[in-house]
């Protein structure tokens, strides 16, 4: 699944190196600047990314932590052995932080890679218009990935908890995946405005509030909160499911 | 609800009750506060939020709304904006988008906007006078600060207006004294202006405008954070980056016509509601002298721009005309606060005022 | 109620220290009683088979053993502990394979037991990978335990499935079902795994639907049936209380049953057994003793049954297992 992460920055960046002219202000965010700075591939990446691809790995991976054990049969003998079931979530909630880690430094390094090859490099203009140097905009960027990895894990506990409800994997991937889209359907309605500032994706595009000159850090701050608390309400849920569920599988 | 976000919700309010009462002071001694307040430099973050009863455009996710509907999104979306100024001639506006900037800087003569969505760049040399009539309306950063847009509503309180006080709230973690002004007549759609005033300084920090018989603010503006120390110099600093589209704009010597400004109603608060200057917006060539004439003085004024001055270009756009709705005799856009009615011969009416009135001023002549 | 670790293995006066005891177990699902509330004893030491047809509560009764399952009513002890709430002191020490092997198929089955042993906080991993390679070495997979499991035969699997319960030395081996998918090499290897344990002193408890294998390698047994204990004991005890046979080779078929009813007792004609010249098998359960079994042979002789062999049986545990159950067995062939 990291290899399909590292594909995309490779894929937008073939495309545009292979494209004879992109027009401002269509497509992507960023990617009409590809051509003059290669390290805009890794910004534009990321933009592609988390709408759906990286909730679809992350809800995977997640969606996989204790329901894939409990298919595979597997689960009994790691509590049989015994791996304590507190501790085994935990491990498993870890894995697939380190797996949203993962997932974000790919696409942020496979990006500035293949846009280093690709395209030339130097100074980034920031959102702002202001103008940062190249290792300054491969920090920042080193930062997008920090920042979409605390968006990701709330999720990835809301997919943790799902998974200690099924022994079929399967369904409970689909079944995180399917509110990674909701979360984002909701908070894209207006009616609805009441409810975004709760919703686990509300923040996930705020990254380029670190894009901008002087940084905001308000909504890292907000969006680390927020995170926080669905880690909080969801890992409850989870550990109050698994600690007293029947291991039948 | 997540037990660690509604500690933090709750953690704003218990700040507030442990801070110390500013004195007290009559509406009278907070108008005098303003009008001698003297903030040079600031940096601060503002909230828009607007509850006008217009569809809201849903987002797109990727990017920023760009074009033609950008100025309908900036009527139905709530907005963000960073303000730094320091001094009379050094200034800079950031509208926070998603993934996406707007900014306009002022250091000296130089007057810069970029535009992060399609990376241009305007800049205008300002003549060393007269240059707060000659901001030019296309630029891209259009949210007021809660400032001007106070001094706006204040500067029309006569007779028309009664103002009142409200009970003081800690606004941008500062103590704030509240003005509610209300219009003494009822033929305007709009209830009341709340002004929210710094105890320290009497810099307005934050305005609500209430449409008559409405709980939720049908706008709002105000400052989240402010710091009054001055912003580190290089906030100032503008180049163009590399690879941006620039245009040069120049300024006439002399200042000319800009429709806003030579509105004789120009104080009024529908004309100057932030973002909402429809007039402006819609009206063509905005160099050239428009035909407008105002019907009325006070809150219920009647602004009319003969037909031709609006362009046809504006008004079949899709952003607008799904705004806009067939009424008898023409398209109107009729929000909680303000009403633009477009009549079959061209004639374009606007005020604070209920649809019915624009449509009588439309047919009395 | 149950005995302190401390007393685990102490042979004094009194009954035996049991490694698993159940008080009252009861597990229900829903609507669905799947254990009725048993007294399971296992003594230490011991050898004993958990026998049931498929269905009974074997493998439910297993989960609540090993803390997979919570009773619903009723008290478990393992090694002289409470389950579950003593799991992380108890299952260091107890060894199970559970419903069938369950392995990661893309890993080596080496780097499988790594894993599981790893699962546990305080195996030492120092000697994990000696551990691993002793327990491969047991079982016979040495040879591959480098290949992917997703390789593995049925048998395969189920020998890396003992390997895991072997990594550590064991005071209990819960093994369910454990010669499922071996051929009778394996079967025999297993027995003499089973066996080779009990020697070492580990309490051996063997769920299996059966009985040949049971009688084979047991010292005690349990029966299961729709969820509960209908009997257990050790293997004589369970012989014992199974009721003897006579069994009467006759022609007269007819008449034997007649003299046999007039004494008391309930004949059937074995159909089993294929009638012929010489006569069929007629056979009747004895009660209990009611004098010599040659009062039998007189009284049928005197009727002028023409009697051409005749024996009184100990009961099997076969019989006793229908007897139990009310349901047929399957037999190793």
């Amino acid at each position: 699944m990291l290899a399909a992460l590292a594909a995309i920055p490779v894929l937008i960046a073939v495309v545009v190196r292979l494209s004879a002219h992109v027009p401002p202000g269509r497509g992507p965010v960023f990617l009409d600047r590809i051509t003059q700075n290669g390290m805009f591939v890794a910004a534009t990446a990321m933009v592609v990314a988390i709408p759906l691809f990286l909730p679809l790995t992350v809800g995977v991976v997640a969606g996989d932590t204790v329901a894939g054990e409990a298919g595979m049969g597997t689960l009994r003998y790691l509590l049989v052995a015994p791996a304590g079931r507190i501790r085994l979530l935990v491990v498993k909630y870890l894995g697939a932080v380190v797996f949203c880690v993962a997932a974000t430094l790919v696409i942020v390094l496979a990006g500035s890679a293949i846009g280093a090859l690709l395209f030339p490099v130097g100074p980034v203009t920031l959102l702002s218009g202001d103008t940062v140097g190249a290792g300054q905009a491969e920090w920042r960027l080193v930062l997008v990935a920090a920042y979409v990895t605390v968006s990701l894990a709330g999720f990835a506990a809301v997919g943790l908890f799902i998974s200690t409800l099924t022994d079929a994997p399967v369904g409970a991937m689909a079944a995180t995946v399917v509110l990674a889209i909701a979360s984002q359907v909701l908070d894209s309605l207006p009616q609805l405005a009441w409810l975004h500032p709760w919703l686990f994706s509300h923040y996930w595009f705020d990254f380029a509030d670190l894009l901008r000159q002087p940084v905001t850090w308000d909504s890292f701050g907000a969006n680390a909160v927020l995170q926080a608390g669905y880690l909080a309400v969801f890992g409850a849920l989870a550990y109050g499911r698994f600690a007293s569920k029947d291991v039948l599988s | 609800m997540p037990a660690v976000i509604g500690l933090g919700v709750w953690a704003g309010p218990l700040q507030a009750t442990v801070a110390a009462k500013a004195p007290d002071r009559t509406p009278e001694q907070v108008l005098a506060l303003v009008a001698q307040s003297r903030v040079d430099a600031l940096s601060g973050t503002i909230e828009q939020t607007s509850d006008l009863g217009l569809p809201q455009l849903p987002k797109t996710g990727l990017g920023a709304t760009a074009g033609a509907a950008s100025w309908v999104d900036m009527l139905t979306a709530p907005h963000t904006a960073r303000v730094y100024l320091d001094g009379p001639t050094r200034m800079r506006v950031q509208v926070l988008d998603q993934l996406a900037e707007r900014d306009l800087v002022r250091s000296g003569p130089d007057l810069w906007t970029y535009n992060s969505s399609d990376n241009t760049v305007t800049h205008v040399t300002m003549p060393a006078r007269g240059f707060k009539k000659t901001l030019p309306s296309a630029l891209p950063a259009r949210v007021e600060s809660p400032d001007q847009l106070a001094r706006q509503f204040l500067s029309a309180v006569g007779p028309t207006t009664r103002v009142s006080e409200g009970p003081q709230s800690r606004m941008a973690g500062r103590a704030a004294y509240h003005l509610i002004l209300s219009p003494r007549t009822t033929d305007t759609l709009i209830g009341s202006v709340d002004i929210a005033v710094d105890a320290a300084t009497g810099l307005p920090l934050g305005v609500t405008v209430l449409a008559r018989g409405q709980e939720k603010p049908a706008l709002q503006v105000q400052f989240t954070q402010l710091s009054l120390a001055a912003p580190a110099a290089d906030v100032f600093r503008f180049v163009p980056p590399a690879g941006a589209h620039v245009q040069q704009l120049t300024l006439p010597q002399r200042p000319v016509a800009h429709p806003d400004a030579k509105l004789p109603n120009a104080r009024l608060p529908d004309a100057k509601l932030p973002g909402v200057r429809l007039p402006g917006h819609m009206i063509q060539g905005e160099t050239h002298r428009v035909p407008v004439t105002v019907a009325g003085t006070g809150w219920d004024a009647v602004i009319e721009a003969a037909a031709g001055t609006v362009s046809q270009q504006m008004l079949d756009n899709p952003a607008v005309a799904a705004m806009m709705h067939p009424v008898t005799g023409g398209r109107a856009l009729s929000t909680s606060v303000f009403t633009v009615f477009v009549a079959t011969d061209g004639r374009l009416f606007a005020g604070a005022v209920p649809l019915e009135r624009l449509q009588a001023a439309a047919a009395a002549r | 109620m149950s005995p302190s670790p401390g007393d685990t293995g102490t042979t004094g006066p009194g009954p035996a220290a049991l490694a698993v005891e159940t008080h009252g177990l009861v597990k229900r699902f829903g609507h669905q009683l799947a254990v009725g509330g048993i007294d399971l004893a296992v003594p230490q030491g011991s050898v004993f088979g958990f026998l049931g047809p498929n269905g009974s509560g074997k493998t439910t009764t297993i989960r609540m053993l090993l803390a997979l399952a919570a009773p619903t009513h009723g008290a478990v002890a393992v090694l002289g502990q409470d389950m579950p709430r003593s799991f992380r002191t108890v299952l260091p020490r107890v060894g199970a394979l559970v419903e069938g092997p369950a392995f990661y198929p893309f890993l080596s089955g080496r780097a499988n037991l790594h894993r599981l042993d790893a699962a546990d906080a305080n195996s030492p991993a120092g000697t994990r990978a000696a551990r691993v390679d002793a327990a491969l070495d047991r079982v016979g997979l040495t040879h591959a335990a480098g290949k992917k499991v997703r390789a593995y035969s049925l048998g395969m699997k189920q020998r890396l499935g003992i390997a895991n319960a072997l990594l550590a030395p064991r005071e209990l081996m819960v093994l369910d079902e454990p010669t499922n998918g071996l051929d009778p090499q394996g079967t025999r290897e297993v027995r003499s795994l089973v066996r080779s344990l009990a020697t070492e002193g580990t309490t051996v408890f063997v769920s299996s639907h059966l009985l040949a294998e049971v009688e084979q390698i047991c010292t005690h047994a349990g029966i299961m049936r729709a969820g509960l204990l209908v009997a257990q004991g050790t293997l004589a005890e369970l012989r014992r209380d199974g009721r003897e046979q006579v069994r009467v080779l006759t022609p007269d078929m007819a008449r034997a049953c007649g003299v046999l009813a007039r004494l008391g007792l309930v004949p059937e004609i074995a159909v089993s057994v294929p009638t012929d010249d010489d006569g069929g098998l007629v056979r009747a359960p004895v009660p209990e003793r009611r004098g010599e079994p040659a009062d039998i042979v007189a009284a049928l002789v005197a009727d002028g049954v023409r009697v051409r062999g005749f024996a009184v049986e100990a009961g099997s545990l076969e019989d006793r297992f229908v007897e139990l159950t009310g349901e047929g067995f399957e037999v190793v062939e």
